[in-house]
């Protein structure tokens, strides 16, 4: 019916379709599994159960609740509404400060038990985190 | 009066876009030989703008405050030599950079093309006039780096210590250098689809231009890793962060671009890719200053935003897209010649495919760093995307990728055969086997570390072998991919054998484990002339009896009040120690952070080669 | 037929992604927090420029009178517009002038102050930027009216001279 050369041409952009459908399937697949979903203090305390997965946390580093051992730092992340307890071990950045925005990632222990495993902070002071900036303001 | 003189030449250039474009239409139209006038005035345009910048330049050096971008950046105790880089610093001057550059480049375009039909000549020009003059409203409207402050304030308020580092005073300039380049490449490319004239001769005109605007951008991102890695002291060379990100997706392309003139210098084959990647390239060049400028980008550099300036990049790109698609679809004429008029086996068909697998890559980077964008319009949900993601998409695919760059050079054009080929499975077999010895001895058991590895030494050894075979045929892409591989390896390998320690010390204390032992011996003082250091010395003993003496800083800057930490590095040919100490407020703890980073002299050395490569190949096109 | 689809298809799919990029430059990463007129003022503890011992807010606003809460800094420009009218309402008997002087060079916040007067009664310190941020300040300059502990009127921006009859007006 058809001559050797479409059949081929057709053949040709099937393989073409396929691999694009099956490329996006995979990169929308372990999107799925890498994306880290950003929660405030607040909306940890109304969680309904606490997953695996790695969030981050961000908010004020509460004033005063910095305390440095030699194997971990533990502090206080604010929204001025609720707070939650950080423990860390790891390198902190320049701008790590009481007072200032932080961002923190790491696993949930429970709903005030916060492990980090990195620590995140902008090279600008005058600048916020917007998630920081959008869980203050549903203050 | 610098700035006065830089504001006023900065709008005489302004107003010679216009008198370009209305006598570049006239010539088109009437006559056959280029008028020279229009020339004239392409270099008048970039005389002024390079008066312009140098009044920016000469405002930072003097500190004249009553410029309110000088007052935003500098600082009477900052060194010279970055008061002069804090003219590119900014915002404004960035902007005016890119400036500068655009109408340098195109006045080197009319330089150098003087063999083209006339058509050609001007309609590109016509095409880089409109971005250029997208340019000059962006900068007039919304970042004018000349405002003038009254009443004048005594001080400035300095620049950012993070970005006073001579590696970042060099980054910007030779990025936009590459980021510039892509623009000639897109306005050649519209310009040649509109007059239906892609051809060899033009492929050959053209390659220079992609060559030099990729060992820029080559070179523009290295330079922008070895800051991340000497100053930001996180120790590392690549985060996957946006910022990167957005440099990366026109290397992508540019360097997917760069491969298809190869075919298409021999070949009028492959037009219609020729002709979408270097849109793209561009595209994703200016994508890549709207996400960074407009503040949008969730990333861990930030820059001065205003969402005013996002606004009018966004209409500009898309403007510019929308325009492109208008004459890609409009003029383009597709060739009727099937694809599939060269045979299954050839270098045709592994450049195809590698360009798939690049095409691949650069949509992994793309949607891993748009998506939290689009999520969080969509459903307000604010998410990032991590390394993990970009790790586990992009790197088992390298295997293939890594093969076919082997392989691909060694296919006839046209049509190839496996005839005296046997050499390439004896390597493919030696190189598994080398590797599989490696990391057997490393203790890794993974499958795929030892197929990876063994799929970047099989392009290594092959273009070993190369080297002494071809002597100086091919050459400078050999050195390219020779350079790849390596950068792979070393990649690898600075992956399997990083070692790192993190601990808070107090002064006098030591912190000990299985490999070594650190102890913070004291701390010192010093006063220099915008900064207080705080010098800390710790020495670490090895098990096996080496000592070493680090000494990392901490700098305390007055202007701007920021700290920030110096790592101190020991460098060697084999590996690099690095260490980090961080001061938490109010505390007798130091953050200490101690690496063991091996082959990073490495990574940097093959994307210099990889760099040298394409310009051996730019000087070798110019000699002819 | 097909080669219009195609075209159309991808036209429709850049306009998606220009509306998407459009919308998220509408939430930028600039901290804007709720306005808050006629509310109680937000009480807290500050250090007061040149000491060292931390205030409370109750103190400052003790008295039965007006005060105008300025929020300034020496690196802002808008602030040096509006200079010239703080001095001139400083001269005012029936209002207090308090400068929080925010994330500021102290050395730069005096020479500014040498160059162009003090109008200030008391300056406060914010380095942090954080007690502006419980004012609900938008950035700097920015202004509040203050009486019996609460906030009558909140002036964004810089002072010009209408906004200086105002005030005069309503004290």
């Amino acid at each position: 019916m058809y001559g050797r050369k479409v059949k081929l041409r057709f053949f040709f952009v099937l393989l073409i379709l396929i691999t694009l459908i099956l490329s996006i399937y995979l990169i929308l697949k372990s999107l799925e599994d890498n994306v880290v979903y950003f929660q405030s203090p607040s909306e940890i305390k109304v969680l309904a159960e606490i997953g695996k997965k790695k969030i981050r946390v961000g908010g004020m580093v509460k004033n005063n609740s910095i305390l440095i051992e030699a194997k971990s730092i533990k502090f206080v992340i604010t929204d001025f509404k609720n707070e939650i307890n950080v423990t860390y071990s790891g390198a902190v950045p320049n701008l790590f400060t009481e007072g200032k925005g932080v961002v923190a990632e790491g696993f949930l222990k429970d709903k005030n038990f916060f492990l980090a495993t990195k620590i995140l902070a902008k090279h600008d002071e005058n600048y916020m985190p917007p998630e920081v900036k959008a869980a203050l303001e549903e203050k | 009066m610098a700035s006065l003189i830089g504001s006023y030449s900065l709008n005489l250039g302004f107003c010679i876009s216009f008198l370009i474009i209305f006598y570049s239409v006239k010539n088109f139209r009437n006559s056959n030989i280029f008028d020279n006038k229009i020339a004239l005035l392409t270099f008048l345009q970039f005389f002024f703008v390079i008066i312009s910048f140098l009044g920016l330049i000469l405002s930072f050096v003097n500190s004249d405050f009553s410029n309110e971008t000088v007052f935003n950046h500098s600082h009477t105790t900052k060194p010279l030599f970055y008061k002069i880089s804090g003219t590119w610093g900014n915002h404004e001057g960035s902007l005016l950079l890119w400036l500068l550059v655009l109408t340098l480049f195109i006045a080197i375009f009319l330089l150098s093309s003087k063999k083209q039909t006339k058509k050609y000549r001007i309609l590109t020009l016509m095409f880089q006039q409109i971005i250029i003059i997208g340019f000059f409203i962006f900068i007039i409207k919304t970042s004018n780096p000349f405002n003038y402050i009254f009443p004048i304030p005594n001080q400035g308020l300095g620049l950012n210590p993070i970005l006073q580092d001579p590696a970042l005073a060099i980054h910007p300039p030779i990025l936009y250098l590459g980021y510039v380049g892509s623009s000639i490449i897109f306005s050649s490319t519209l310009a040649a689809t509109t007059l239906n004239d892609i051809s060899i001769d033009w492929a050959k005109h053209i390659k220079q231009w992609v060559l030099i605007s990729w060992i820029f951008l080559t070179l523009g991102i290295l330079l922008g890793s070895i800051w991340a890695y000497y100053e930001l002291g996180w120790g590392g060379f690549w985060f996957w962060d946006p910022v990167e990100n957005v440099s990366l997706m026109p290397w992508l392309a540019l360097t997917t671009l760069l491969h298809c003139i190869l075919v298409l210098e021999k070949k009028l084959v492959l037009t219609s890719w020729v002709i979408v990647l270097s849109i793209s390239t561009f595209t994703l060049s200016m994508c890549g200053t709207f996400l960074v400028r407009s503040g949008i980008l969730n990333s861990v550099h930030t820059f001065a935003n205003d969402p005013e300036r996002g606004l009018y990049i966004l209409i500009f790109l898309f403007c510019l897209i929308f325009l492109s698609f208008f004459i890609f679809f409009y003029f383009h004429k597709i060739e009727n010649k099937s694809i599939n008029n060269f045979f299954w086996l050839s270098k045709e068909t592994s450049i195809l495919i590698n360009n798939w697998f690049m095409m691949y890559f650069l949509t992994v980077v793309l949607i891993g760093t748009i998506y939290p964008i689009f999520l969080e319009v969509i459903s307000s949900e604010k998410i990032s995307v991590g390394p993990p993601f970009y790790h586990k998409l992009i790197v088992p695919f390298l295997i293939p990728f890594l093969l076919a760059m082997a392989i691909g050079p060694k296919l006839r054009w046209i049509k190839s055969n496996l005839q005296n080929k046997l050499y390439l499975i004896l390597y493919l077999i030696i190189s598994f086997l080398l590797s599989a010895l490696i990391i057997k001895s490393l203790g890794i058991s993974f499958l795929l570390n030892t197929v990876l590895v063994s799929s970047a030494f099989y392009l290594f050894l092959i273009t070993i072998r190369d080297f002494f075979t071809k002597k100086f045929k091919n050459l400078s892409q050999n050195i390219a991919h020779f350079g790849f591989s390596l950068l792979i390896l070393s990649i690898l390998f600075n992956n399997f054998l990083s070692t790192e320690i993190i601990t808070n010390l107090k002064i006098g204390e030591t912190y000990e484990s299985e490999k070594f032992k650190i102890s913070f011996e004291n701390i010192d003082k010093k006063n220099e002339k915008n900064f207080q250091a705080l010098i800390g010395k710790f020495n670490i003993e090895n098990k096996n009896g080496d000592n070493e003496s680090l000494q990392p800083e901490l700098r305390i800057y007055n202007q701007p009040n920021i700290v920030t930490s110096e790592a101190d590095i020991k460098t060697n040919l084999f590996t690099d120690k690095f260490m980090t100490m961080n001061l938490v407020q109010n505390q007798d703890y130091f953050n200490i952070r101690y690496q063991i980073k091996p082959l990073m002299i490495w990574i940097w050395f093959s994307v210099l080669l990889i760099s040298f490569g394409g310009l051996l190949s730019f000087i070798r096109k110019y000699e002819k | 037929m097909k080669s219009k689809i195609f075209p159309l298809f991808l036209l429709i799919f850049f306009l998606i992604i220009f509306f998407i990029f459009f919308k998220s430059l509408q939430n930028s990463n600039i901290y804007v927090p709720k306005s808050n007129i006629d509310k109680d003022i937000p009480n807290f503890n500050v250090k007061k420029a040149g000491k060292n011992n931390i205030i409370n807010s109750d103190e400052i606003f003790k008295n039965d009178k007006f005060y105008l809460m300025n929020i300034w800094s020496s690196w802002c420009i808008p602030c040096r517009d509006e200079h010239p009218f703080l001095m001139i309402l400083s001269r005012n008997k029936n209002i207090e002038i308090i400068g929080l002087n925010y994330k500021d060079n102290s050395e730069n916040a005096k020479i500014f102050l040498k160059e162009m007067g003090n109008p200030y009664n008391i300056i406060l310190l914010d380095n942090e930027g954080t007690i502006s941020i419980e004012w609900g300040a938008y950035g700097v300059p920015e202004t509040f009216l203050i009486y019996n502990k609460k906030i009558i009127k909140k002036i964004v921006g810089p002072i010009d001279e209408k906004v200086l009859l105002e005030i005069e007006e309503l004290i």
